[in-house]
């Protein structure tokens, strides 16, 4: 009698827990960055106090009513990117070509009220800081909006002194998560971040390939440690932590000692974050080591760069990338006959990525004319450009200007990238995701 | 009987259980009630200020039209007599009833005034540009950057005077410049607890130094000894805040100040006060806060000023006084929440803008930086 009452209670009392923990749970609208609910910070076990990127912070300064000057000759955009001096120059100068490349069309259909649209050109550098004077240097030259950068470092001082200056930055070359959680709503980002490349790469490994004991090996700088938090998160809410955690220097050669260091923990797959040159070289050592295990890598690998280093120890290897450059888009076709036309190479994904972005400033100042504050407005309205569709497919915003559009999974096969729709990240009642 | 026991033995858990759960954590529970009312009489008001909140109005107005270079004003410094505006388009200084405007042509270092501050035993100005550092001394520009001298980078959001010290924020890292010896010393992310060095505000307080670090919260430097040590967000997530009371806000800090032993921090999620032992973060949703994207914040005696994107805010930590204006009709809005009670005074005089960026409050008189134009208001009670 006293254990068939004990019993009623404790089942009570473990109903009442569960809807308890119900009654604390997420809200529904905390669907912010594409994050599920159980991938969200602390949901099985705590209601946060405040969610913050629900709601689109507004502009409340003034200057709407500023008239443009009536002497002008041009229209000046600025481009702040890794021209010279970094290790990421190749990057820059796609990105470079893309946004000329919109501002030359644009120009050939009459530029802005005919005249003509003109690139402010600045080189990031990479160093502390210097992307801050950059961008008054932008002010100086008084150009309406730019477009920048890829350093996450870079992009982040950058974007602190555009609020200053109250010029709209749009951004198609950083990932790095935290840039748009910063709640400054003088930016937009044209282009899947890490948080995305983070679910979808844990999202394959855990869940599509079913691996539990992943080692990581990520580049020793911000590249490298903030993009690997939102999978390794993922990773760790999932049940599976990082099973070791590897770090090396841009421009290492030698690997060795952290392949041993993986070697040793035998992990089921092995996850690479890190630029194209050094990831490729990894994964070359990590095969003449003798490791057979499924590799995979950050976005960056996604490059001919990566493919020609790597040489047949790319086989197999899978990433992500922001979009698909084998999709069946008129749009995208046209551009990638007009840029190899223009520059006499293939565009990469900072290519395509500037010439959407650009393409965005040009309509957006097409639309309001020569106001800094409208053009900042009519780009982050998050009603006029919300689903536009550009040569890297449709453009989704977030709460916080993020692109949460689609991105793609990358495969090397036969030498080649194959692109392929990532695993929907959908929970399940045992708390899995879907395919 | 047995049945009453029974039903004992699961009602008292159900109850605590619900009782504990509905307790735990429900924000709309935690936010006092805001009761919008234009009676003057409270209720039941345990946290209502000993002394009443300083109240400002009879605002008077500056912009391009009567007096400054440009209508926005980043800053506002008052010093002695005089008052000193950082705008856009150069220094702005209002002595004996008049503005003159002083810009590249007369020496200063770039238009672009975002900081100012005043040497109390030199009476040297020194202004944060975005070009670099000047000081303003007998009337001529010394002009510090970074290829003439160690300074961190040349677009400068903070300034502290501190004793023979001179304190910058800027994104290339903290810098301090030593006036005795003319020597800066930098500290970022290789000797300093940031990860990154990027720092949006820096004030003094007796023995310590704190930075607002952009994603690396609160840095403070003790000067006796040299040391730092980090204050961030504990639950480490830059999209929620899971507790209120447990650290800063958040990690992306923009601005600190301190007074009377009160550390203030200034967020674009919120607002910070941290006694020394205790951190408690107000919301514009739990408390009279006008917005929680904060541009600057000046802290004075028991009150905070806090400018935010919003309107004017001031506080000590339970009552609040907000300052608005419609800018249709330039009449001005006062909101007082004093502990739950709320009332709004309609003003004839308003604020230039609602979208504040600096101030200033020397004895009665209160200075106010804004997107278009600097206010001039008085105490009134």
């Amino acid at each position: 009698m006293i254990k068939r009452s004990d019993c009623v209670i404790k089942t009570i009392c473990l109903a009442l827990f569960l809807v308890c923990n119900f009654m604390n749970g997420q809200e529904d609208k905390t669907m912010y960055g594409n994050t599920t609910e159980e991938l969200f910070p602390y949901h099985k076990f705590q209601k946060a106090y405040k969610y913050h990127f629900i709601e689109p912070v507004q502009f409340y300064g003034a200057g709407r009513d500023k008239q443009a000057p009536k002497d002008l000759t041009e229209v000046r955009i600025g481009f702040l990117g890794p021209l010279e001096g970094s290790p990421i120059v190749s990057l820059g100068k796609q990105m470079l070509n893309g946004s000329i490349l919109a501002i030359e069309q644009a120009n050939e259909n009459g530029g802005y009220n005919n005249l003509p649209f003109k690139l402010m050109v600045h080189n990031d550098v990479g160093l502390w800081g210097a992307a801050a004077n950059e961008v008054v240097e932008m002010d100086e030259e008084k150009v309406w909006a730019w477009l920048g950068s890829i350093d996450d470092i870079v992009s982040h001082v950058a974007l602190r002194a555009t609020l200053k200056m109250e010029i709209m930055m749009v951004n198609t070359g950083d990932p790095d998560p935290t840039f748009t959680e910063t709640n400054i709503p003088w930016v937009i980002r044209v282009i899947g971040d890490d948080r995305q490349s983070g679910y979808a790469l844990a999202s394959y490994i855990f869940d599509v390939m079913n691996h539990e004991r992943v080692a990581v090996i990520r580049s020793n700088e911000r590249y490298g440690r903030v993009g690997i938090m939102e999978y390794s998160g993922f990773a760790v809410r999932k049940g599976h932590p990082m099973m070791i955690e590897e770090r090396f220097n841009l421009d290492e050669t030698d690997f060795t000692m952290q392949l041993e260091n993986i070697k040793r923990v035998s992990p089921d797959a092995i996850l690479i974050w890190g630029n194209a040159k050094e990831s490729a070289l990894i994964l070359k050592q990590i095969r003449s080591m003798g490791m057979t295990q499924p590799v995979y890598a950050s976005d960056r690998s996604v490059s001919e760069e990566f493919l020609e280093i790597a040489g047949d120890a790319a086989e197999g290897l899978v990433s992500t990338c922001p979009y698909n450059p084998e999709a069946d888009n008129p749009k995208l076709k046209k551009f990638q006959k007009a840029y190899a036309d223009r520059f006499g190479i293939k565009p990469d994904v900072f290519a395509a990525h500037a010439f959407d972005g650009m393409n965005l400033i040009i309509e957006a100042i097409k639309k309001e004319g020569l106001n800094r504050v409208l053009i900042r407005d009519v780009l982050s309205d998050l009603e006029t450009f919300q689903g536009y569709e550009g040569v890297t497919g449709k453009i989704i915003f977030d709460g916080s200007w993020n692109d949460i559009g689609k991105i793609w999974m990358a495969k090397v096969k036969q030498g080649k990238f194959e692109y392929s729709p990532v695993p929907v990240l959908k929970a399940t009642s045992d708390g899995k995701a879907m395919e | 009987m047995n049945i009453q026991t029974k039903h004992f033995k699961i009602i008292v858990p159900m109850a605590i259980l619900v009782i504990a759960s509905l307790g735990f954590v429900r924000p709309e529970e935690r936010s006092p009630v805001l009761n919008d009312s234009s009676d003057i009489n409270t209720t039941n008001n345990s946290k209502e200020a000993e002394k009443p909140m300083p109240i400002y109005g009879n605002w008077k107005n500056y912009d391009s039209k009567n007096g400054l270079p440009g209508d926005k004003a980043y800053c506002v410094k008052i010093d002695g007599e005089r008052i000193l505006v950082g705008t856009h388009e150069g220094l702005a200084v209002l002595e004996n009833g008049k503005w003159k405007t002083y810009t590249t042509d007369d020496g200063l270092a770039h238009n672009g005034v975002l900081a100012i501050d005043v040497d109390q035993a030199t009476g040297d100005v020194w202004l944060g540009t975005m070009g670099g550092l000047s000081r303003w001394s007998t009337g001529k520009f010394e002009n510090f950057n970074q290829m003439n001298s160690g300074m961190p980078n040349d677009l400068i959001y903070a300034v502290t005077c501190d004793e023979k010290f001179v304190w910058v924020a800027t994104g290339g890292g903290a810098g301090s410049y030593n006036t005795y010896t003319r020597k800066w010393e930098i500290f970022t992310e290789e000797n300093a607890p940031m990860h990154e060095p990027w720092t949006y505000g820096v004030c003094a307080s007796k023995d310590k130094i704190f930075i607002a670090a952009w994603g690396g919260g609160v840095i403070e430097y003790t000067k006796k000894t040299k040391k730092f040590r980090d204050y961030v967000d504990p639950d480490g997530n830059m999209e929620i805040d899971l507790f209120p009371d447990d650290g800063v806000v958040h990690d992306i800090t923009t601005g600190t100040s301190w007074a009377n032993d009160i550390l203030w921090v200034a967020t674009y999620f919120g607002l910070s006060r941290y006694d020394g032992v205790h951190w408690k973060g107000y919301f514009d949703h739990d408390s009279g806060l006008a917005s929680n994207f904060i541009n600057f914040i000046k802290a004075k005696d028991d009150y905070a000023f806090i400018c935010t994107d919003q309107g004017l805010s001031c506080t000590d930590g339970n009552n609040w006084v907000t300052y608005t204006t419609n800018e249709k009709t330039n009449k001005g809005k006062t909101i007082i929440l004093n502990g739950t009670n709320k009332k709004e005074l309609g003003e004839s005089t308003s604020l230039a803008h609602n979208f504040i960026l600096g101030v200033d409050i020397v004895g009665n008189d209160i200075w106010v930086a804004t997107a278009e134009g600097v206010s001039h208001g008085q105490l009134k009670h």
